[in-house]
């Protein structure tokens, strides 16, 4: 039973895919007399029996030796593909996470989609979207991982788009897939150069491999940069992080799942990859500078946003910024830690702001106020979500970071810097969301404002509850790859203070979140001009996206351009003054009529046969000879 | 066996024009239909019977036609032709299914297709040069009748363009293959003994350079593409999809078969060269694409930009590029036949293939919304997302040229890159966004129309999830193309390509299989 469980373990991603693909025909609209609800009832079904099976397997696995299952993709000529999934107690940990997540999201989607009449499609395409995740969970092949990661992209753009009638979404579905492509197409690039210089596809082979193969530090280097790609993309980290505040414009309860464990695959693939970063230094230098820079910025942006979705999942890019510093630093089980950590807790608050939309029917936080007492459990929601985010209080981030910075590894002081910066600036903006969303005088739009119901309220507070407990799971199961010692063993003052330090910048941001002056009422800006260019600075994310539309883009399509009219008046000019020349005489061929051309025809056909005979006539004198 | 392939739709076309008057009309397309599935069934049952372990020819028919001059019937199937005759038997009754039940003069009409279906079977059967030849010419005739009749507004400039195009295309390879006979001193046309040919690298080089012209004008490379877009735009949906699917097959095929088969030493020594004008090829195709406003013109142009790819493939000559060229022809031959199904059936419905006027077709309720997802399926398999044979095919292509020519296929990479930016701003336009009123009342798509696209959208995730079926006909059988004659090794060992194998940034470590076959068949 045992052995039957975690070699069947595929199926588990098989489940939701299996759910995605039999409700296709409520999804298209072919099947319409029973109304969406059986296509999300089986999805929702489908998605219970894949965490009853994985939590089976994960108990099983406990306290075994990692199995690998290996299916032969494709053999030809000399390559040989494998896609290898990983039965280990990591694996299926991740894919606990996963499927306890997306069961709770998809229970959410059945209050928070209630009167969409697309709810079938949207079924479908969760069940899609889980089962890439899922997969890449178990995936121990960076061919299947980037199989897995392109699908993830694709139903980006699905649920991105989910509500393609709108203008918004319309760009926010182009720009999220196409960024992610972007990242997807450089990994690709690596992915094909990595099988070339003779590096097997599987993680553990490529970890093997890494350690004895001598590459140029040039092209070392650039694989490194290569396979960061793909991350980058998929994490929204600088550069490539717009999409993910664009995205926020797709139904809730994706955005649940795409801020918690979306961008932690992304992450995850990253740790996996994490060996052949050590054969040039330069790739992890980027890591650390791709983490540092995005955990500033982000942080920074999430502060003047005025829609609440756009104001939490630019932090969602901060704290995947610090992840990819881990895993520069090569520490990967801490960047593990930090992902479990963040996932649950930004899940958890994803939901309440799901609630809180679903209940208001609006998303600028201007005119929202007073809900504290008019939703009790999403404000619970929300203030232990955040608390477990922040570094003040007792909750998962708190020993996280503790580890960090208390752990073997020597914590450089520009790290911690940044460790104060984030954490202080995220307490601001969370203080600042919940004053102007919670507290004050109730608006025009939540002065009625009942508590969700229970298809939403139930997942709420069961996550709220997880992420209460989820500082014990590192403790029970600790998947950790190597231990940390405890926090009286720091020796320099740094690390001493260091815990301490972090509890006072949290509080710091929270009182200076809870006495900076709140504008409400819509999108109100500071009289001051210099105030006022830091917030439009920080609320249109840096003008990143302008200046995209002024390089890349532009440029793009001016080239296109250039191309196209290149194409149309020089290539097909030259051919058609040739045409004019020699064929015609002096006649356009564009004037023919069809009663003409056939002459042409005719002319030509004779040209033929007569170059035929001609050949015939030389082939027969030299076969003569 | 293999002469049913040419002789049956040959009758059945006599037979269709043929017919009484009356019943004309009710009467031709089933009995083209019938032919086409019979010709279907008859490739499958061949692809059933066929030894993938056994390379060289199979089922080969000899026939002495005119001895004077060396003119020999002479067919043969071997792994590279055999997925692409699947291809057109498959495409051909895919375009007769989605003919206009309606159309005019039936008889000729239906008569023509199954015409061209005897050439392109003909000339991938073709184990004789002036075969080849002459079904390569053969093919044009109906094709040319099938744009200039049943084609749209300005159908006589596309149709004379093509028909010029093609008759140069066809003189040069014709020199070529005259140069080749009259140059090595063969007493006929036949394929097999020209192989074995020592002529010295110039002239070659030089016979060569014909056919890569004559075949590029086919297939077509930037910048002898012009024709390709235009005929595009005037043929009917039918036509298009065969034009997309597999004539322009028929020039890889002659590239693959006559250029790396006859003149290998040559073919290495220019492939440097020949894997920049891929990459040439790919982005310019892409890069055009980009700004269409024309439905079919992007498909149009996404076609010159795939091509390319197989030239980069054919250019590396390492046994898995050339395997991935097959694979990227039968991909790219589903998924253009797909796209072009479906932009005429948005055409069919709409009356248009603007991208600035079409909007909203999405809706689910008064819009097209399964041909939106089909369409959405083509076009992510034209940008090679995992899953789909798309990717298989370009992977295979990138990851056998990589290690010859790291730069092209890095640049021809950027063009897959670009192709997702194309498609994707064709699909947001179209498809997404809220239906205008003018476009609220479409007619409702019949499963006639949706049936051919859903068949081949299977195809593709079918072969996407499951290479080995399209693999395994061609795997053993493609290293004899690159089979070493006469001064061959020697000689190649000296090119740049040797060369590029030696230089330090290609690993030592690659096991020895990953270099080109040429090098180590000894």
């Amino acid at each position: 039973m045992t052995q039957f469980l975690l070699q069947t373990i595929w199926w588990v991603p098989g489940y939701a895919l299996l759910g995605a693909i039999l409700t296709l025909p409520w999804s298209t609209g072919i099947v319409r007399r029973t109304g969406p609800r059986p296509a999300a009832y089986f999805n929702l079904f489908l998605t219970v029996l894949s965490f009853i099976h994985g939590s089976a397997a994960f108990i099983l696995i406990w306290g075994q030796e990692p199995q690998q299952l290996v299916f032969h993709w494709l053999q030809a000529a000399d390559l040989d593909l494998t896609l290898t999934l990983e039965i280990s107690p990591v694996s299926l940990g991740a894919m606990e996470i996963v499927t306890a997540i997306s069961l709770l999201a998809q229970l959410f989607a059945l209050g928070y989609m209630e009167k969409d009449w697309a709810l079938a499609r949207f079924y479908s395409m969760m069940g899609f979207f889980e089962a890439a995740l899922l997969a890449i969970a178990l995936s121990d092949s960076l061919l299947l991982s980037y199989g897995l990661l392109e699908m993830l992209t694709l139903s980006t753009y699905f649920l991105v788009g989910f509500w393609y009638a709108q203008p918004l979404v319309v760009t926010a579905a182009r720009d999220a897939f196409l960024t992610k492509r972007v990242g997807d197409i450089l990994l690709f690039m690596g992915l094909v150069a990595l099988s070339s210089y003779g590096a097997g596809l599987n993680f553990s082979e490529l970890a093997d491999w890494s350690e004895t193969y001598p590459l140029s530090p040039l092209t070392s280097a650039l694989l490194g940069l290569a396979l960061i790609a793909g991350p980058t993309g998929k994490c929204a980290q600088f550069p490539l992080n717009l999409w993910l505040d664009e995205a926020m414009e797709g139904p809730n309860p994706a955005s649940i799942m795409r801020n918690s464990i979306v961008v932690s695959a992304g992450a995850y693939v990253l740790i996996k990859l994490q060996p052949v970063f050590t054969l040039s230094p330069i790739s992890s230098d980027a890591l650390i500078i791709i983490g540092s820079v995005t955990a500033i910025g982000t942080s920074l942006m999430a502060i003047a946003q005025i829609d609440i979705k756009r104001a939490i999942s630019h932090t969602t890019s901060a704290y995947l910024g610090l992840v990819f510093i881990a895993v520069g630093l090569g520490q990967v089980d801490i960047a593990l830690m930090l992902l479990f950590t963040h996932a649950i807790a930004k899940a958890l608050m994803f939901m309440s702001v799901g609630s809180i939309i679903s209940t208001v029917s609006d998303q600028n936080m201007g005119e929202m106020g007073g809900l504290w007492s008019r939703m009790p459990a999403t404000t619970m929601a929300f203030v232990v979500g955040a608390a477990s985010l922040v570094v003040i209080l007792p909750l998962g981030t708190f020993w996280t970071v503790q580890r960090w910075v208390s752990g073997l590894w020597q914590v450089s002081p520009w790290l911690f810097a940044i460790l104060l910066f984030v954490n202080a600036t995220t307490a601001f903006g969370f203080t600042r969301v919940f004053r102007l969303v919670f507290l004050g005088e109730p608006q025009l739009k939540t002065r009625r404002a009942p508590e969700v119901a229970w298809q939403m309220a139930l997942p709420m507070v069961t996550l709220t509850v997880m992420t209460l407990l989820s500082p014990v799971v590192p403790l029970r199961w600790s998947l950790w790859l190597s231990t940390t010692t405890p926090l009286a063993n720091g020796d320099t003052l740094l690390i001493r203070l260091a815990l301490p330090l972090l509890v006072l910048s949290g509080g710091v941001g929270v009182v200076l979140g809870a006495t900076t002056q709140l504008r409400r009422g819509g999108w109100v800006r500071p009289t001051q001009v210099s105030f006022r260019f830091v917030q439009d600075l920080l609320a249109y994310d840096f003008y990143i996206e302008r200046l995209y539309d002024l390089t890349v883009v532009s440029a793009v399509s001016v080239l296109s351009r250039v191309t196209a009219w290149f194409d149309r008046f020089i290539v097909d000019g030259f051919v058609n003054l040739v045409g004019l020349a020699a064929v015609m005489g002096g006649e356009g061929l564009k004037y023919s009529s069809s009663g003409r051309s056939q002459s042409y025809v005719l002319t030509i056909l004779v040209g033929i046969g007569l170059l035929f005979l001609l050949a015939m006539g030389w082939t027969m004198n030299w076969s003569l000879l | 066996m293999l002469s049913v392939l040419i002789w049956v739709p040959l009758v059945g076309a006599i037979l269709i024009s043929l017919l009484p008057d009356k019943p004309a009309t009710s009467l031709a397309r089933p009995v083209a239909l019938t032919v086409a599935l019979g010709l279907l069934v008859w490739t499958t049952v061949l692809g059933v019977q066929f030894d993938p372990g056994q390379p060289g020819m199979q089922f080969t028919e000899y026939l002495v036609w005119i001895e004077t001059i060396g003119l020999n019937y002479h067919l043969g199937v071997d792994g590279l032709s055999l997925p692409l005759l699947c291809l057109n038997a498959l495409l051909t009754v895919i375009a007769i299914w989605s003919s206009d039940r309606t159309i005019l003069r039936p008889r000729f009409y239906y008569a023509l297709i199954l015409l061209l279906n005897v050439g392109v079977s003909g000339a991938f059967l073709a184990q004789d040069l002036l075969l080849f030849f002459l079904f390569y010419e053969l093919e044009l005739i109906p094709l040319y009748f099938l744009i200039i009749i049943w084609g749209g507004p300005q159908r006589g400039y596309a149709a004379t363009k093509f028909l010029i195009y093609t008759a140069i295309s066809g003189a040069l390879i014709l020199a070529s293959f005259l140069g080749v006979v009259w140059l090595s001193g063969v007493s006929s046309f036949d394929y097999e003994p020209l192989r074995s040919q020592t002529l010295p690298l110039g002239a070659q080089t030089i016979l060569l350079i014909g056919l890569l012209l004559g075949f590029g004008i086919k297939i077509p490379f930037f910048p002898l593409h012009t024709w390709l877009p235009d005929a595009h735009v005037e043929a009917s949906t039918p036509v298009s999809v065969l034009l997309a699917g597999v004539l322009l097959k028929v020039g890889t095929y002659g590239l693959l078969r006559f250029g790396v088969g006859l003149f290998l030493d040559a073919w290495v020594y220019l492939a440097p060269w020949l894997a920049g004008w891929a990459a040439v090829s790919a982005l310019y195709g892409a890069s055009c694409a980009i700004a269409q406003q024309d439905m079919k013109k992007v498909v149009a142009y996404s076609s010159i930009a795939h091509m390319a790819f197989i030239l980069l493939g054919a250019s590396a000559t390492t046994r898995l590029s050339l395997l991935a060229t097959v694979c990227q022809m039968v991909s790219h031959g589903l998924i253009s036949a797909l796209l072009f199904l479906l932009v005429g059936v948005v055409a069919k419905k709409t009356g248009s293939r603007d991208v600035n006027y079409l909007r909203g077709l999405l809706n689910p309720e008064k819009g097209l919304p399964l041909i939106g997802s089909l369409m959405i399926l083509g076009v992510m398999a034209g940008a090679g997302i995992p899953g789909m044979v798309g990717f298989v095919a370009e992977f295979l292509i990138f990851r056998g040229s990589f290690p010859i020519f790291p730069v092209q296929t890095l640049l021809c990479m950027v063009g897959t890159g670009l192709t997702a930016v194309y498609f994707l701003l064709m699909i947001n336009r179209v498809f997404f966004g809220r239906l205008p009123v003018e476009l609220a009342n479409l007619p409702r798509v019949q499963w006639g129309d949706r049936l051919p696209s859903v068949a081949l959208a299977l195809l593709i995730i079918a072969l996407g999830i499951q290479p080995n079926w399209l693999i395994r006909w061609s795997e053993p059988q493609i290293a004899t193309l690159v089979t070493d004659y006469g001064q061959g090794k020697a000689l190649r060992e000296s090119l740049p390509i040797a060369a590029v194998l030696n230089a330090p940034n290609v690993p030592v470590a690659v096991p020895p299989s990953v270099l080109p076959v040429a090098p180590i068949e000894n």
